[in-house]
């Protein structure tokens, strides 16, 4: 299979561990990313609260490239997804507005139709690739382990636009962590938001929420909290110091994965490959009682 | 004269039978399940009187079980139907119970040999029943009846042990389907209703979370004729509930997953539920989350003024929006806006009552093509006008009695059942009298 491969700005910028197992586990699932050239920012972080013109304008430009590529779209980030998908919900009825794109993205040689598909993380390795094919490739399974899975708020919310899983009862990404080797188990706050999207107005709630979070995850003695999103996986891993301190709690040392690091180790990619070094959680423990150290 | 058909062996067909058949009308009255009774007969106490409901209703079971006026058809659905007021042809499709209703006497020696379990309806699926079974305890007809999808004899050709076993001879595999044609003056429809499937509202567990029960499910447990003897052990442990919450509204009055309408017994049969569980243990914490709270029959105010003040039921006014599940103990934490207060707030809970609404039957549809009867838009039976003529359809000589039209209380549904009957009489003497 073959896709338009856009990891967003937050993953190039910042999360590239993510970008780096997602790159070298792609060839193990004979799935070919092609990059997409002149792709910028999706638009829904920065514009999304203002002006949304800009922020379609964005979503529709880097639609319009993997349109050119007719190659379906395959995007790491939550958030992205969920610009795309609405964007497409939206351009769909306001012909106005899509007019309007077409015509400023018409100077690169663009055209918009809305006609591409949209491919979630969740949905590329629960529905496209499978419980057969990754359970075929799967050569160390993560046998013993047992998993929170945190499938983030804008990969099943807004339950009124067509989200990769259930709002309220997601199994997706459990069922993925299953095909493993690994057990899953649903914990309170399961389906919460960490909290990212009230980090530039109120970092304070942020560390609260994604603490009670990390709390129930520690109560419940589980390995670890597994995401697909780089947001969820900032506040979880890379802030977890910060968590710490703000709900004055320095027992929570709970390790985080991507969901493709874990694919990487159970295909029996080396952690260095996988980005795992640039995980800031204590995962050394579950990486060594993989056999990946 | 000729006979009325009434198709609904619930509370409003019974009544409506009973009246009828006390006028010197004969009557057929057909009901789908094995016995009639009715959701009433699931029922533990009523409210507001808190009288028990199989007692109140049993009696009435008997009389028409008795009654010369009356015969019963279980196990049957109207199929067909022809002609005009005064002179309807039906046709009636009795299933077989593969048990011959003549000698069997109701021992219940087959039901404790067979060796097949299924969920239970009577027991809202809390309890179990066997493959052949008395519907329950009080069933009329009291006569055993085999579920073919689940009998090891229909499904597999073994067994038969029931038949072995019974002392009257009763078991008969061969029994089959039956057509019969009834030439009726008028119909009434009193096929009630069915509860809203709460597993449409996903923030509340329904499904996944053992200990969210629905109120139906509730009046199971907490009845003495229950799956527990009325003892109030919660599904996932067995522990008796102490702390319950019940929530109101939930299917109805919504613009999402649900109906739009009020289900109109809810805040009755909660607060009624709720003060049963204060009957059972004083000391229990009992919550009630309601939107408003609708206490608008004869006697109801009082009732939940006597909730609160007496037996100290609390009422909180807010819809929660999430119910979630602590993995290890399960109990149940709801998330709630407290809008007396403005404040959003969160309770620790043993066990959840989902107080479902009633919804229009799933059956409404067939039966209304088969009857030519509109449907509302909710999927209710329609009637000719909501103020003037609220129990009469746009077919002259068929006419809707309780909830099978929107959601009704039993008192109400027995009011509207006297007045069909006494419709249908008049259709009896104005149409029949040269006849």
């Amino acid at each position: 299979m073959k896709v338009a491969f856009y990891p967003g700005c937050t993953i190039q910028t910042d999360q590239i561990g993510y970008e780096a197992s997602v790159r070298n586990i792609m060839p193990k699932l004979n799935t070919e990313l092609i990059d997409m050239e002149g792709a910028s920012c999706c638009g829904f972080s920065p514009f999304s609260s203002f002006n949304e013109a800009a922020w379609y304008y964005s979503s529709a430009r880097n639609m319009a490239i993997a349109e050119r590529m007719n190659l379906p779209m395959l995007t790491l980030c939550n958030g992205c997804h969920l610009s795309f998908t609405e964007t497409k919900h939206v351009l769909t009825k306001d012909q106005v507005m899509k007019a309007k794109i077409n015509e400023k993205i018409s100077r690169e040689g663009l055209i918009y139709s809305g006609c591409l598909e949209l491919i979630h993380v969740f949905e590329l390795f629960h529905d496209k690739l499978g419980e057969d094919k990754i359970k075929h490739v799967v050569t160390k399974p993560l046998t013993g382990l047992k998993f929170g899975a945190h499938p983030g708020c804008h990969a099943i919310r807004p339950s009124k636009l067509i989200r990769p899983d259930d709002s309220e009862n997601p199994k997706k990404l459990d069922e993925m962590i299953q095909w493993l080797g690994a057990e899953t188990m649903d914990y309170p706050g399961k389906i919460d938001c960490c909290g990212s999207s009230l980090a530039s107005t109120s970092g304070k709630t942020v560390m609260e929420m994604a603490g009670e979070k990390l709390k129930n995850v520690k109560n419940l003695g589980l390995d670890g909290l597994v995401t697909t999103c780089p947001f969820c996986f900032k506040i979880f891993d890379n802030r977890q110091r910060a968590i710490q301190s703000v709900i004055r709690d320095t027992s929570i040392e709970i390790p985080v994965f991507y969901y493709t690091q874990l694919l990487g180790l159970a295909i029996g990619l080396k952690p260095e490959i996988l980005g795992l070094d640039l995980n800031q959680s204590p995962i050394d423990a579950v990486i060594s009682r993989i056999g990946g150290l | 004269m000729k006979p009325v058909l009434v198709i609904g062996g619930g509370i409003a067909g019974i009544q409506a039978s009973l009246d009828l058949a006390d006028r010197g009308i004969n009557v057929h009255l057909v009901e789908k399940t094995p016995s009639i009774g009715g959701v009433m007969a699931q029922l533990d106490k009523t409210f507001p009187t808190m009288d028990c409901s199989i007692c109140i209703l049993a009696p009435k079971m008997i009389e028409c079980l008795r009654h010369h006026n009356i015969t019963i058809h279980t196990q049957s659905e109207v199929i067909g139907l022809q002609g005009n007021v005064g002179d309807f042809f039906v046709k009636v499709l009795e299933h077989p119970r593969s048990v011959d209703a003549k000698k069997c006497t109701g021992c219940g020696l087959c039901s404790e040999k067979c060796p097949v379990k299924r969920p239970s309806d009577f027991q809202a699926g809390l309890g179990q029943r066997k493959a052949i079974y008395l519907a329950f305890p009080q069933a009329v007809p009291l006569t055993a009846t085999i579920d073919r999808d689940a009998c090891l004899w229909f499904t597999k050709g073994v067994c038969k042990t029931c038949e072995k076993i019974c002392p009257a001879n009763a078991v008969n595999y061969e029994q089959i389907e039956n057509t019969i044609d009834l030439n009726v003056s008028s119909i009434i429809v009193a096929t009630g209703f069915e509860q809203y499937n709460p597993k449409g509202i996903g923030e509340y567990g329904y499904g996944r979370y053992k200990n969210v029960l629905t109120a139906l499910e509730f009046e199971r447990l907490v009845c003495a004729s229950g799956p527990t003897s009325g003892i109030l052990n919660r599904p996932s442990d067995g522990g008796i509930a102490h702390n319950i919450a019940f929530i109101q509204c939930v299917g109805s009055r919504t613009q999402t997953n649900g109906y739009s309408y009020c289900s109109s017994s809810c805040c009755m049969y909660a607060t009624k539920e709720a003060v049963l569980i204060k009957e059972h243990e004083p000391s229990s914490h009992v919550t009630i989350y309601y939107m408003d709270l609708r206490t608008f029959g004869k006697g109801f105010q009082g009732f939940v003024d006597r909730a609160q003040s007496y037996w100290g039921v609390k009422y909180v006014r807010g819809r929660p929006g999430e119910i979630i599940e602590d993995p290890n103990t399960k109990n149940l934490t709801i998330l709630y806006e407290n809008t007396e207060v403005g404040k959003v707030e969160k309770d620790l809970v043993d066990m959840v009552i989902l107080c479902t609404a009633a919804v229009p039957h799933r059956d409404n549809e067939k039966l209304s093509s088969v009857l030519d009867l509109r449907l509302d838009e909710f999927g209710f039976f329609d009637t000719k006008d909501p103020i003037t003529a609220p129990i009469e359809t746009n077919m002259q000589g068929i006419y809707v009695c309780g909830s099978c039209h929107g959601p009704r209380d039993i008192p109400e549904s027995v009011a509207e059942a006297s007045a069909t009957a006494a419709k249908s009489a008049e259709d009896e003497f104005r149409f029949m009298v040269n006849k």
